[in-house]
């Protein structure tokens, strides 16, 4: 044949040969990824030099730096950080983990997703490890609230935690002072004290700042501190979904009557809008991280320095006992497939250690929440804490509001979201809303 | 062109057009000057001066990496797309029935939102090596632009004068050949304005990226900036930066290939 | 461009009229044989091997994951399983069963088909007054290229933060101004227009450089015939030159349409689908659904559902293409 249909037929050749090539290819890779080998309990992995990549969340970075060096110091190890946006963690690490491609020994996870990562095989049980190493790790030192959520799925713990997170109600003294009001103890109260000050401040201060952006991590949150306030729980001790309850359905309907009085708007609100209102003087009042203290005493970030202060989350109905929301809250575990799981393994032990826990917590501006009962009592977390220490501390020792964390939790939680969005654009009531959520937790 | 008479209003309204186009753009620019306090205070102008976003930029973010990254992947994925492009547009301009035919595959497929396809190519990527390599996210982003550029070069190559095409067959050139050397250097200033598209296209590339890459080593622009939304407390100033240093380079590129851009297109148009 | 009647075939010795840049070749051929006849002795068979490199590509990157998509679609899917049980239609039915997708499909289309159409028109508005001016798109063609070349998230956090209802720039001057206190982003109508005009920001001037280029190809010798014949400057741009590039602007339309039914960075950043629901468009739910829900199966067969809605437009923007093409002979 003449040289141009040759190289015709070559180029064809050529193409269809690496379309056949790459399918084939792809279809052996389906069938299995390489084998990592379980994690030796007992072994005592050579650290020095060895470098693990840890996937961590982006807010969390400068905790985790903190656990790097000290890491790095100790056992001459390097530790790769990198930070993901805090809506991606928990399917970053499932993909890195199903595609095969390892590229991380160690997960951060959102303790809400743990149920997810264990249905997606992404982590390595550790239930063993820890048991070898429960001197090290000293099981018993958790914050009982903490320990079972953050780690136990099917009977088997599947990582150690990292960091703590609970609310604390933030409130400006010299707003407070200047319309008369008091801290709230109650919903109603901070009801009454945002609807003061709103229609007081004509449009140059709000009474409450409500973060209803319709994701989880946001509106989920504004939701289960006034969930908890009024003694209701998401699910009871056997995972029944317990959306109905009259406690429940009343926090509903507290979220929803806020929101005239509120920053504009309580949909529209997250923590890029929120974080400056607070810091700038322009609400009087938002329910935030323990680590807003850290914030709002940052000169270069706040014009609020003297005038912040913060209580407990207020009550509710017929609840008279403070308490906390475990939102947000990490641990850290082993990737299922990682090629150094004895040194991911210690890594993850590491950070979750009493005495690194204590730096995290002391170092200003990590936004480290306590995990440990024995940090509860440090002098760094008294200091870091400062005047919110005792609050902190109650909440944590007390009864906390824990997330459902089984496998599907972040996609209930989105539908929970959801139809509270929806209530609180005024389509539908409380007990609308909450029937419908009901429903999708019982059929899922 | 249409008047012969100079008019003042054509250049009145232009001009308040492009006030209204850069206001978005000189915000970023008075952003990056801002503290953080300073972001939500109610005016377009940054209260005073605040420098310090600059050097922080640098040292809280690797940027030359991020920028050289952003510009190789790029630069490959313009290079796969074209390649690929060029001689699929030449089929399908002047391949009749069979060319439509394929032009209207080529559009369908470009119908579908690829957010879902992420976890297949993710599979295929591992499964060839290049799931976190800055060639493996230029191929996947250089296939993503394939029917911007085939729908643009179509049109390129339509109207490179038949007669040159017909006189080079006479003359024993095979198709390739006549691609090669004739339609290539006749629609060059297209393929160039096609390729500009494409670079604009691949440079700001968000989802691919951010699925692909999962090393610092090899991310791109786009998810350092929104690795900045991933925060909580968010450092809006570094971030318009961050933008504007990324933004910088690639818009020197598009003022200087202005005129090629314009004649590519015009050329394209004439006929 | 007429056809070309087969010239009688040229000696091998003594190639004829080749054109500038193409080197002479010598047919091949067996020596003392007369010369092979080239394919179809006429020029047009085009091989389907310069096709090769391009269906390659769609096998790999649509066809793959397509095929991927569907077993998605078709089986017990989350992101933690995939391809699980067959459960046939299931996922479908999750999918068109879901208030946020069944809205998501009407608005996106009202958001494309908007988009579109406003930025066709003002870009062919932009288009005419530049062309009016001159040939040299001088500083305006500068100024105009920036929002193409700027990354979409920024966009998106420039525009969210202009417009924050407490403490945006657009807002206060509004206030001062006596504008009352309008908040964009706070009502569902406000959010889909603001979607609707950052899109067409960024949007605007890759449609009027298109239309521009087109508008440049207008031969002169019409425009002043038509000026000679004493017609206004609207009707000549109404009756010649709009005709006249018209393929272009139906072929920028379709562009354009499908771009904008797949918006997504803009919606992620600005509203996150707020408020409610109001913003969110089909790519921003099957994201949602996909990968922030897990549901992969479901956010599977949204994705075919909503292709489907695309090509329905696509098909008939295309046939008018075709019609105006073929009108303008």
């Amino acid at each position: 044949m003449n040289p141009t249909s040759r190289r015709v037929f070559l180029r064809n050749g050529i193409v269809l040969g690496a379309s056949v090539t790459s399918l084939s290819a792809l279809l052996a890779a389906c069938g299995g990824s390489d084998s990592s080998g379980a994690l030796d309990v007992a072994a005592t992995p050579e650290l020095e030099g060895e470098t693990i990549k840890v996937l961590v969340n982006q807010p969390n970075l400068g905790a985790w730096k903190v656990v790097a060096a000290e890491f790095e110091k100790e056992t001459g190890a390097k530790v790769e950080l990198s930070p993901i946006p805090y809506d991606k963690l928990t399917s970053q690490a499932i993909r890195d983990v199903q595609s095969g491609a390892g590229e991380f020994d160690v997960f951060q996870y959102w303790y809400v997703g743990l149920g997810d990562l264990v249905e997606g095989g992404a982590l390595e049980d550790l239930t063993d490890y820890i048991e070898e190493h429960a001197d090290e790790i000293k099981p018993d030192d958790y914050l009982a609230s903490i320990y079972d959520p953050y780690t136990l799925m099917d009977g088997r713990r599947w990582g150690l935690p990292f960091d703590g997170d609970t609310f604390l109600l933030f409130y400006n003294r010299r707003i407070f002072d200047e319309f008369g009001v008091q801290p709230p103890q109650t919903w109603d109260e901070y009801a009454q004290v945002a609807k003061t000050i709103t229609e007081g401040g004509k449009g140059d201060v709000y009474g409450a700042i409500v973060m209803g952006q319709q994701v989880p991590i946001i509106l989920g949150c504004s939701y289960a501190d006034r969930l908890v306030g009024f003694g209701g729980r998401f699910v009871d001790e056997s995972g029944k979904p317990q959306l109905t309850s009259p406690e429940a359905i009343a926090a509903a309907e507290a979220l929803f009557a806020v929101g005239p009085d509120a920053l504009p708007t309580p949909l529209q609100t997250g923590f890029d809008q929120a974080i400056p209102a607070f810091l700038n003087g322009q609400g009087a009042m938002i329910e935030f991280w323990t680590d807003m203290s850290v914030m709002a005493s940052n000169p270069e970030q706040s014009k609020i320095i003297d005038d912040w202060a913060a209580v407990k989350l207020p009550v509710g109905g017929s609840n008279t006992v403070h308490g906390t929301a475990l939102n947000a809250g990490f641990g850290a575990g082993v990737s299922a497939i990682s090629k150094r799981k004895e040194a991911a393994a210690a890594l993850v032990k590491f950070q979750s250690s009493p005495a690194v826990q204590e730096k995290i917590i002391g170092e200003f501006g990590t936004g480290g929440d306590p995990i440990r009962k024995s940090t509860l009592q440090s002098a760094a977390f008294k200091k870091t804490f400062g005047q919110a220490a005792p609050d902190v501390a109650e909440g944590l020792e007390g009864q906390p509001l824990v997330w459902p964390n089984t496998a599907g939790a972040v996609d209930k939680l989105q539908t929970l979201v959801d139809e509270l969005a929806l209530g609180i654009q005024g389509q539908q009531s409380a007990q609308e809303a909450l029937e419908k959520a009901q429903a999708a937790w019982e059929r899922a | 062109m249409i008047a012969t008479r100079p008019r003042r209003w054509p250049s009145a309204v232009l001009a308040l057009v492009t006030a209204v186009c850069s206001i978005p753009l000189l915000y970023l620019v008075s952003l990056s000057l801002r503290s953080r306090d300073d972001v939500l205070s109610g005016s377009l102008l940054p209260s005073r001066l605040f420098w310090d976003n600059w050097p922080d930029t640098f040292r809280s973010l690797d940027l030359g990496r991020f920028l050289l990254n952003s510009w190789v992947v790029a630069l490959l994925a313009v290079a796969v797309t074209l390649a690929l492009a060029l001689p699929g547009a030449y089929y399908t301009a002047r391949a009749g029935r069979a060319g439509e035919r394929l032009s209207a595959v080529v559009m369908a497929s470009y119908c579908a939102p690829p957010v879902v396809a992420v976890l297949p190519l993710f599979f295929l990527l591992r499964s060839a090596g290049l799931n976190n390599t800055l060639p493996g996210l230029a191929l996947v982003v250089g296939l993503a632009n394939l029917p911007v550029a085939v729908w643009l070069l179509d049109g390129f190559v339509r109207r490179v004068p038949r007669e040159i095409e017909e006189a080079a067959w006479l003359d024993g050139l095979g198709h390739w050949a006549t691609l090669r050397r004739i339609v290539v250097p006749l629609a060059s200033p297209g393929i160039v304005a096609a390729g500009l598209i494409c670079f604009f296209l691949s440079y700001n590339e968000l989802l691919f990226a951010i699925s692909f890459q999962q090393q610092t080593s090899v991310q791109t622009l786009p998810v350092a900036l929104s690795l900045f939304q991933g925060d909580r407390n968010i450092e809006f100033g570094q971030q318009a930066v961050a933008s504007l240093i990324g933004i910088a380079p690639v818009y020197l590129l598009a003022v200087l290939a202005q005129r090629r851009l314009v004649a590519g297109l015009v050329a394209g148009a004439v006929k | 461009m007429s056809a070309v009647v087969a010239p009688p075939r040229p000696s091998p010795s003594a190639p004829a009229d080749a054109p500038a840049g193409a080197r002479p070749r010598r047919r091949p051929g067996l020596p003392g044989l007369p010369p092979r006849p080239r394919r179809g002795g006429r020029v047009g068979r085009t091989p389907a091997s310069l096709s090769w490199p391009l269906i390659a590509a769609l096998l790999v990157f649509s066809a793959f994951p397509f095929a991927y998509l569907i077993g998605l679609a078709l089986t017990e899917s989350t992101l933690a399983r995939p391809l699980g049980a067959f459960t046939g239609l299931d996922n479908l039915t999750e999918a068109l069963s879901s208030t946020a997708f069944k809205g998501s499909l009407w608005r996106s289309t009202l958001f494309a088909l908007t988009a579109s159409a406003v930025q066709l028109v003002l870009g062919t508005a932009l288009a005419l007054l530049l062309a009016v001016r001159g040939r040299r798109l001088g500083w305006t063609g500068v100024v105009l290229l920036l929002p193409l070349v700027t990354p979409p998230v920024m966009v998106g956090v420039a525009w969210k933060l202009l417009l924050a209802p407490v403490g945006g720039a657009l807002p206060s001057i509004a206030g001062s101004l006596g504008l009352g206190d309008p908040n964009p982003l706070g009502s569902p109508t406000g959010a889909m227009v603001t979607l609707i005009v950052i899109d067409t920001w960024q949007w605007t001037p890759f449609v009027t450089l298109l239309v521009y280029a087109a508008l440049l190809g207008v031969p002169r010798d019409l425009l002043d015939a038509a000026r000679i014949d004493g017609a206004s400057s609207w009707q000549t741009v109404r009756h010649i030159v709009l005709p006249l590039i018209a393929g272009t602007l139906v072929a920028v339309a379709l562009l354009r349409m499908i771009i904008a039914f797949k918006l997504f960075d803009i919606v992620y950043v600005v509203t996150s689908g707020g408020p409610g629901f109001a913003t969110t468009l089909s790519s921003f739910d099957i994201y949602r659904t996909g990968l922030q829900q897990f549901q992969v199966g479901e956010a599977a067969a949204a994705t075919i559902v909503f292709s489907l809605l695309v090509g329905v437009f696509v098909t008939v923007v295309s046939r008018l293409r075709r019609r105006v093409a073929g009108a303008a002979g």
